[in-house]
């Protein structure tokens, strides 16, 4: 029963993870832009639906969709006017702009919001259901159902829209697709904004289940990179998959080997996972 | 000439703990490591263009080793340094046969796993201490520590100067540059990039070693932290990666950038130092080095060609 338990945990905080890698995957996929700033988006998506719950008392789940906006506009903003500067420049400088960005969110958050722990906490945030035994909080299977849906969402936009044909095809080529209309610069814009929404979304959400400093993002980022990695960038599934995997493996290093390997797990998987992986697909790494 | 600049310089160095004080000599130390650790970066990352985040695991072995060696066996410092310096190089030896065959990003990231991985290996290794670290025998010879710092600073440069010069490092430069193509000339790219990879840790790890002695208390957390790898690779790519004093440069006016706004607007230095770095990437990509050469070209109009170029 302890075993159904640990693994219903780490599925439900799974999704959760397929959410933040989400973003993350697709602005590397499209924009071969490795955010590193990606969990500080996530935790500014966090502290905007805290403060829509603390100070106008929206329901979390109610603010998320204003978070999405909120960092839509952020995000296009940031491509548009400074990432978009670099875009063609060594891979080494987008992981380091990025990098400086993720410095800067992270203390204009520290400046503005204090290093306080800050917890999303609506008035059921402790109400649980049984099922067979199997104690499931309301709350994290709330934030897996919207992970579910916004997953299914992306999809949606990538695979039948004219908007998400023209990002598939910017990823593929460039070249080509600029050929046949597309404006790279909104493209580009577009697509982070995307990007920057879901990881606002998947803030919202960690802010229910868990807690939110300045600095949870960097952990975040390198959970979703990982995500991001085995779930293969395409499809939105797979990296929903590739969540579920990251959670389940975690709980159960946190079960058998004990709290200090939840991190080793995920990262040595992502080794072997790196070294094991055929060498087709690492073209264009 | 240059030689003998150089040589002034190096000594002009070494007589500071004889005329500088406490703070100085503190502060020399400090830079003198960092910008080791950012010159042994660049052997992997400037010069073969490989983007390690593993550095910090063997910085953190070096630390370990020499500690290890010196709190649980009782064996001098020099052994101890020995020892550290050793397995940061078969640590970089046995990892970098499976990871150098990665490329781009996925090496990036699958050294950035390393470090997370290895840090929580140590934290439950009885003879490391576990999570609570070691505590190393006290000593107040601060000059010690500095002229030690010094020698091994000069010992990387003198090798990345080495592999500017010779073939050796050609054969890194070209695989940095086209991979297949230096394979289709001959070059034995897995031998080229495990001996970078093995020299760079080498260095990095005896900087951490001496660096555990200096501050004479360690712990997982500290010995395998992620940002000082990061700082290793922003110092030398500010400076210029892939020359020989971009990143010597680069490290200490950043060393000095951030410990005069630290002492200055505490909070605020971090803020500081990530904008640098933002601005830094839009305006100066291939670094200091680069933006000299490109203000005697072009002047001023270096900076807006910068983003021309890479702008989409």
């Amino acid at each position: 029963m302890l075993l159904a338990q640990i693994l219903t945990n780490g599925l439900l905080l799974g999704g959760l993870y397929g959410l933040m890698a989400l973003g993350m995957a697709l602005i590397w996929g499209v924009l071969n832009i490795v955010n590193l700033a990606h969990g500080a988006l996530i935790m500014l998506g966090g502290y905007a639906v805290y403060f829509m719950f603390t100070a106008a008392g929206i329901d979390p789940f109610a603010a998320l969709p204003v978070a999405m906006l909120v960092m839509f506009a952020f995000g296009y903003a940031l491509q548009r006017f400074l990432l978009n500067l670099i875009v063609r420049s060594a891979p080494l400088n987008t992981l380091l702009i990025t990098f400086g960005l993720d410095v800067v969110l992270t203390y204009l958050a520290q400046l503005a919001f204090s290093a306080d722990f800050r917890a999303i906490n609506p008035s059921y945030a402790g109400a649980n259901v049984t099922v067979l035994g199997i104690t499931i909080p309301l709350a994290r299977l709330a934030a897996f159902a919207v992970a579910l849906v916004l997953a299914a969402a992306l999809w949606l936009l990538l695979e039948r829209t004219r908007l998400g044909r023209a990002i598939r095809a910017t990823a593929q080529n460039l070249v080509a697709a600029r050929l046949y209309g597309v404006d790279p610069r909104q493209l580009y814009a577009v697509t982070f904004g995307i990007g920057a929404a879901l990881a606002g979304a998947a803030g919202g959400l960690y802010g229910v289940v868990s807690q939110l400093t300045p600095y949870v993002g960097t952990n975040l980022t390198v959970k979703s990179f990982v995500i991001a990695i085995m779930g293969g960038l395409e499809n939105p599934f797979g990296i929903l998959a590739g969540g579920l995997v990251i959670g389940v493996a975690e709980a159960l290093a946190a079960l058998y080997l004990g709290p200090t390997f939840t991190d080793a797990i995920s990262f040595g998987l992502l080794v072997v996972i790196l070294v094991a992986r055929p060498v087709r697909s690492l073209k264009g790494a | 000439m240059r030689w003998a600049a150089l040589a002034l310089i190096a000594a002009l160095l070494a007589i500071l703990p004889w005329v500088g004080d406490d703070v100085m000599i503190q502060y020399g130390i400090n830079a003198l490591l960092v910008a080791t650790l950012a010159q042994a970066w660049n052997i992997i990352g400037g010069f073969t263009g490989y983007a390690s985040f593993g550095n910090s695991v063997f910085y953190g072995l070096g630390t370990y080793g020499t500690a290890i060696a010196m709190v649980q066996f009782g064996l001098p410092f020099g052994v101890g340094l020995a020892l550290g310096g050793a397995l940061g190089m078969l640590c970089a030896l046995l990892l970098g046969l499976p990871i150098l065959r990665l490329r781009g990003h996925y090496f990036a990231i699958a050294t950035l796993g390393l470090s997370a991985t290895m840090a929580a290996i140590v934290a439950n290794l009885d003879i490391a201490g576990r999570n609570i670290g070691l505590i190393l025998p006290l000593t107040r010879n601060d000059a010690m520590f500095y002229e030690a710092s010094l020698a091994l600073l000069a010992a990387t440069t003198l090798t990345v100067i080495w592999l500017a010069l010779s073939r050796f490092g050609m054969g890194l430069i070209a695989i940095r540059e086209d991979e297949d193509a230096a394979a289709v000339m001959g070059v034995n790219t897995t031998f080229y990039k495990v001996v970078a990879l093995v020299l760079s840790s080498f260095f990095t790890a005896v900087a951490g070693g001496i660096h555990a002695y200096w501050i004479t208390f360690i712990d997982p957390a500290s010995a395998f932290d992620l940002t000082l790898n990061v700082r290793m690779v922003i110092m030398a790519v500010f400076g210029g990666p892939g020359t020989v004093f971009g990143p010597l440069i680069g490290s200490f006016i950043l060393s000095s950038v951030y410990d005069w706004l630290a002492s200055s607007i505490s909070t605020a230095a971090a803020l500081l130092f990530g904008l640098v770095i933002v601005i830094a990437v839009v305006f100066m990509p291939r670094g200091l080095i680069d933006l000299g050469a490109g203000l005697r070209r072009v002047g001023w109009r270096y900076l807006l060609q910068n983003i021309r170029l890479h702008r989409i």
